[in-house]
């Protein structure tokens, strides 16, 4: 492991682009597999905050409303604690592509897996056993 | 909270108009819920300083509203790269038309004194105008695209399909080196060429065809400067083939000296200037002026400057290669350098 970059390095607004886009990528899959139960936006914002992916407002409640017009989502206003709010959950195609985006995941991660444990040096096919 | 009313009616003013009360009604819920969760593990109401950062936090309330907007870019990725192109291209013509439109003005003589200064003033004016209509175009068409996507699927696919057969061929390396056939052919063809032109005088249908008769026995005649013109041409000539013929001797053919290019076109720039600076502008004259000067001389008067206009054109265009050739000399002697 390497030691941590010194404060205000060069590196540190480097990282916190690519560090930005790589959540950006897994926040429509966490997005839906959190609404496999029913949320309305400040819960669903704190349930995800919880499980480790932080995520702003105002990113947040227009993703929602975006998965919503492509029929992802299902939303419905309803009435809890004297106040309306829109609660959301999966529709069908939601739920179905859910299920694609978590095999197409599972497998980038099994790829990039297979790249780190691959020895420096030597491409994969040489990693073959010889007959 | 009056803060939060507020900034919510900022966000307001930049939703979508039609979706406007119902983002407006969701985002005060889901704010309004957050604030209570605040305020409960505070155990009190936040101060002003405590919601001022918290909305700070948020964001500016356009930025807030710009996200709730359909995505769109101005020019979006798949027409920018033909955007691109098609502004620089068109920058580079503009300036090259402009400044040979303002040198023949200048040079012409309808404009005034503080010509130059004024013509390099405008000349941003002109570039602005230029760049605003190339992105007005592909901005529209990457409106209509988004909006009518069948329709113009055949155009967005022109601007990305491409056929490897299409591709051009191959450029030859400038600094490649030349090959003894291709020195042998150029001394052999110029000289060839100089034999032509030294028979010219004698044997003018060399030149003009069966014009050269007609010529002969029509009340016109060339001008000394057209003679002038032609034994610097010659001159020129015998100059560029002695110095390609040394070359050779010498066994330097492959690789030309860097300067023999520009010094070339600078000498080609001399027969050039001779007929431009020639008396009243004249190539052709009467034979015979008392006679023919009422039959002829307004249409040859026009022909004549018409001649002229063109050579300065020509001017021009020999000068903006010569500076471009001393342009890449300097580059490619930095590169050298470096």
């Amino acid at each position: 492991m390497t030691a941590p970059d010194p404060p205000n390095s060069p590196v540190d607004p480097i990282f916190e682009n690519l560090r930005l886009e790589l959540r950006r990528g897994c926040l429509i899959l966490a997005t839906l597999a959190q609404l496999r139960q029913e949320h309305y936006g400040y819960t669903l914002r704190k349930a995800l905050a919880e499980q480790g992916l932080a995520i702003d407002e105002s990113t947040l409640y227009p993703l929602l409303r975006r998965l919503e017009t492509q029929g992802l989502l299902l939303s419905q206003w309803r009435e809890e604690d004297k106040r309306n709010k829109r609660f959301y959950h999966l529709s069908p195609l939601g739920q179905q592509l859910l299920t694609q985006l978590l095999a197409e995941w599972q497998s980038l991660n099994d790829s990039i897996h297979r790249i780190l444990n691959q020895p420096e040096g030597r491409p994969e096919s040489q990693n073959q056993p010889q007959a | 909270m009056e803060l939060l009313d507020r900034y919510l009616q900022a966000v307001a003013r930049n939703l979508p108009r039609h979706r406007q009360q119902d983002i407006l009604a969701e985002l005060r819920a889901n704010l309004e819920a957050q604030l209570e969760d605040k305020e409960a593990a505070l155990g009190r109401p936040l101060t002003q300083g405590e919601a001022e950062d918290w909305l700070r936090e948020i964001g500016p309330p356009l930025q807030v509203a710009a996200r709730y907007l359909p995505q769109q870019s101005l020019i979006g990725p798949s027409l920018f790269p033909m955007y691109w192109f098609v502004l620089r291209t068109a920058l580079l013509w503009a300036v090259v038309i402009y400044t040979v439109v303002s040198a023949l003005l200048i040079v012409l003589g309808q404009a005034s004194a503080p010509a130059i200064p004024l013509a390099i003033l405008r000349a941003p004016g002109v570039l602005f105008t230029v760049a605003a209509w190339v992105t007005l175009i592909f901005a529209a068409l990457e409106f209509f695209s988004a909006r009518y996507p069948r329709q113009f699927a055949p155009f967005v696919l022109q601007t990305t399909h491409w056929s490897p057969e299409a591709l051009p061929p191959l450029e030859k390396d400038p600094h490649a080196p030349r090959s003894y056939a291709r020195a042998i052919a150029e001394l052999v063809f110029g000289f060839l060429f100089l034999i032509w032109m030294l028979l010219i005088p004698q044997y003018p249908f060399l030149l003009f065809g069966p014009g050269a008769w007609y010529f002969r026995h029509s009340p016109f005649q060339f001008a000394p400067a057209v003679l002038f013109f032609y034994a610097w041409f010659v001159a020129f000539n015998v100059l560029q083939i002695l110095w390609r013929g040394i070359d050779l001797a010498r066994g330097a053919w492959q690789h030309p000296h860097p300067l023999q290019n520009v010094i070339f076109k600078t000498f080609g720039l001399i027969p050039l200037v001779v007929l431009l600076r020639a008396p009243g502008h004249a190539l052709v004259l009467l034979k015979n002026p008392d006679l023919d000067a009422a039959q002829y001389a307004a249409n040859l008067h026009t022909l004549n400057q018409g001649v002229h206009q063109a050579l300065l054109v020509v001017l021009v265009i020999v000068v903006l290669q010569l500076l471009w050739d001393v342009g890449r000399f300097f580059r490619d002697a930095r590169n050298r350098a470096a």
